[in-house]
């Protein structure tokens, strides 16, 4: 039970990271990214790969996952001047889909439906094995903050109120002399930054990599967390991640109880019951549950 | 190219015409690309099947019935879901939809389990035409897709409930200042919008099978159609739609077939930023 805890904890973290970075994409500064899926396994297979295959160190892996996070973020984010928001949405979720049919059918490489087994863990050799998972929630919750103190400085920093104002008219932030490319390529990059990181730590934790975790689902329940919990505040983008995670996994204990439903009927119930969070939070509350704080002053 | 692939193309087309041009009509109305016509035409495929398989009804009165529970679906969906959240915007309206599709393929699941199924049908020999095959309900699906086209385009351009659709399509401000009862306009779309979606169900379990993501699978395929042939623009989704499935086979000489899906997705992105208007939509202004 409580290796259950520390496990899902560490799975509400990875959720917190991808949360906290389409929060600054979207919720801060307005750019739709329906790939995240793509971004956590591009991530994932960077640092997999390069410490499985290559045998790179964990320590300079990692990293190497975040930078092509950053990379790929630019790139998708030099797409996206000429394209309006839904159909960038459309476009996005292209390139997740694209990402993971790679990584499924270039399996010389990757191991594709096989699966990438990964040996290599950051301080896999210091830590004794009954006290490793607790280490490695420590270690995502460090990763949880430090995105959180990158996202939330971000926002109270002038460049925060720059990108609201191209989150609410990017010409008139571009009339007023901000460099709107330029900011939207940078955020991107950063959100794309944090998204890799997420993919690495996901790898690092599970040590089994297939491409079928990183269908765009779960892009849409990261989507989820960022609009239930309340787009442009990073402490609701928190409380979101957190709501759909213990509905997407508390509600396994409910299996526990009663024999009357199979493991297929009870993954169906879950995520009927993730949809109906969703709406019924937008219904009741249509900012989310802790709505973005509007005409703050700069003290903040 | 060969002729067969010739004639996979038209099959392919034929199934997502109907479909783009629904999604084009309902865009036009409620103005954000709505992913729920994944569970909607999940819904139409087991309604039929329910209605054909267990209940033992002629594969006919099924589509039918098919039809009329996909646009009380969608009609429902309406104004449950997205009438009330009318304020959100495109993106968060587009998040919803997703997960309404969500619901509707897991009630599914929950009450039909994922396996695999098809309609109580003969099987059919199907028909060499100059060394392609084709099947009998094949030539239906196309035979029934031309008969849409004509009868949309007779009821847009002719009717008054049609030239009400496309004036609030157009200008909903105007069209309520002339009169236009835009709540029956919204209310007839989505119906006859479900209906559509109900019968490419019906479609899709003919030519492929049914199953609960079947409508998920044809999504971007439809998508692209829509988006190629420029929204809102329910002729160009036909031939929207002809381009798509060209495409899709013919990426299949040059890749192995399990990259099929990625080509709806590439021809979105190529096409939207050579000509975003879609080819033959016209460029928005943006104020």
């Amino acid at each position: 039970m409580s290796a259950y805890l520390v496990s899902m904890g560490t799975f509400v973290g990875f959720f917190m990271i991808l949360a906290l970075a389409l929060n600054l994409q979207w919720g801060i500064t307005g750019m739709v990214n329906f790939g995240i899926a793509g971004f956590y396994a591009l991530g994932a297979y960077t640092s997999g790969l390069l410490s499985a295959k290559l045998g790179v160190p964990v320590g300079l892996a990692i990293p190497a996952a975040c930078l092509a996070g950053l990379v790929m973020g630019a790139a998708v984010a030099l797409l996206s001047v000429r394209l309006r928001e839904d159909f960038l949405a459309i476009v996005t979720l292209g390139v997740g889909e694209v990402i993971r049919l790679i990584v499924l059918n270039e399996d010389q490489i990757t191991e594709g439906p096989r699966g990438l087994r990964i040996e290599a863990r950051p301080f896999g050799e210091m830590i004794g094995p009954d006290l490793y998972p607790l280490f490695y929630l420590g270690l995502v919750a460090a990763c949880v903050l430090l995105t959180y103190a990158v996202c939330e400085a971000i926002r109270r920093a002038p460049m925060g109120r720059t990108l609201r104002a191209i989150r609410e008219d990017d010409v008139v932030a571009e009339v007023l002399g901000k460099n709107v490319l330029l900011h939207r390529v940078q955020i991107f990059a950063v959100g794309g930054f944090f998204m890799g990181l997420a993919g690495a730590l996901y790898a690092h934790y599970v040590q089994n990599i297939s491409p079928e975790v990183f269908m765009p689902v779960v892009a849409m329940f990261i989507w989820m967390s960022v609009i239930v919990g309340g787009a442009g505040n990073n402490r609701g983008i928190l409380l979101g991640a957190g709501a759909v995670m213990v509905f997407l996994e508390g509600t396994r204990f409910v299996g526990d109880f009663t024999d009357a439903l199979d493991a297929e009927k009870m993954s169906a119930l879950r995520i009927i019951a993730i949809g109906l969070l969703l709406i019924v939070t937008l219904r009741l509350r249509p900012r989310g549950l802790l709505p973005e704080r509007k005409f703050k002053a700069p003290s903040d | 190219m060969s002729l067969q692939m010739i004639v996979n193309a038209l099959v392919n087309a034929a199934l997502i015409a109907p479909p783009a041009m629904a999604f084009s009509l309902l865009f036009g109305i409620l103005r954000f690309p709505n992913f729920a016509i994944g569970g909607y035409i999940t819904v139409g495929a087991f309604a039929a099947f329910t209605l054909n398989v267990p209940l033992g009804l002629p594969l006919p009165l099924a589509a039918a019935g098919a039809m009329a529970v996909t646009a009380l679906v969608v009609w429902g969906a309406h104004v449950l879901v997205f009438r009330p959240m009318e304020g959100q915007s495109a993106i968060t309206l587009l998040v919803v939809s997703i997960a309404v599709t969500l619901i509707l393929e897991n009630v599914i699941r929950l009450f039909y389990s994922a396996d695999v199924r098809g309609f109580d049908i003969p099987l059919q020999r199907p028909w060499k035409v100059f060394g392609a095959h084709i099947t009998p309900e094949q030539v239906e699906i196309i035979g029934w897709s031309l008969a849409i086209g004509v009868m949309l385009h007779l009821l847009l351009a002719h009717t008054r409930i049609g030239r009400a659709m496309r004036a609030v399509a157009d200008n909903p401000m105007l069209a309520a200042i002339r009169g236009v009862n835009a709540g029956r306009v919204t209310a007839f779309t989505t119906a006859i919008c479900g209906a559509l979606f109900g019968l490419t169900g019906v479609f899709a379990g003919l030519d492929l099978v049914i199953e609960p993501l079947v409508g998920w699978n044809l999504t971007i395929p439809i998508f692209a159609a829509a988006i190629l042939g420029g929204i809102g623009s329910p002729y160009g989704a036909i031939l929207g739609a002809l381009l798509v499935g060209l495409a899709e086979e013919a990426t299949i000489l040059v890749l192995p077939s399990t990259y099929k899906i990625a080509v709806g997705f590439v021809i979105i992105a190529v096409l939207l930023l050579v000509r975003p208007q879609g080819l033959f939509g016209t460029a928005e202004i943006k104020k």
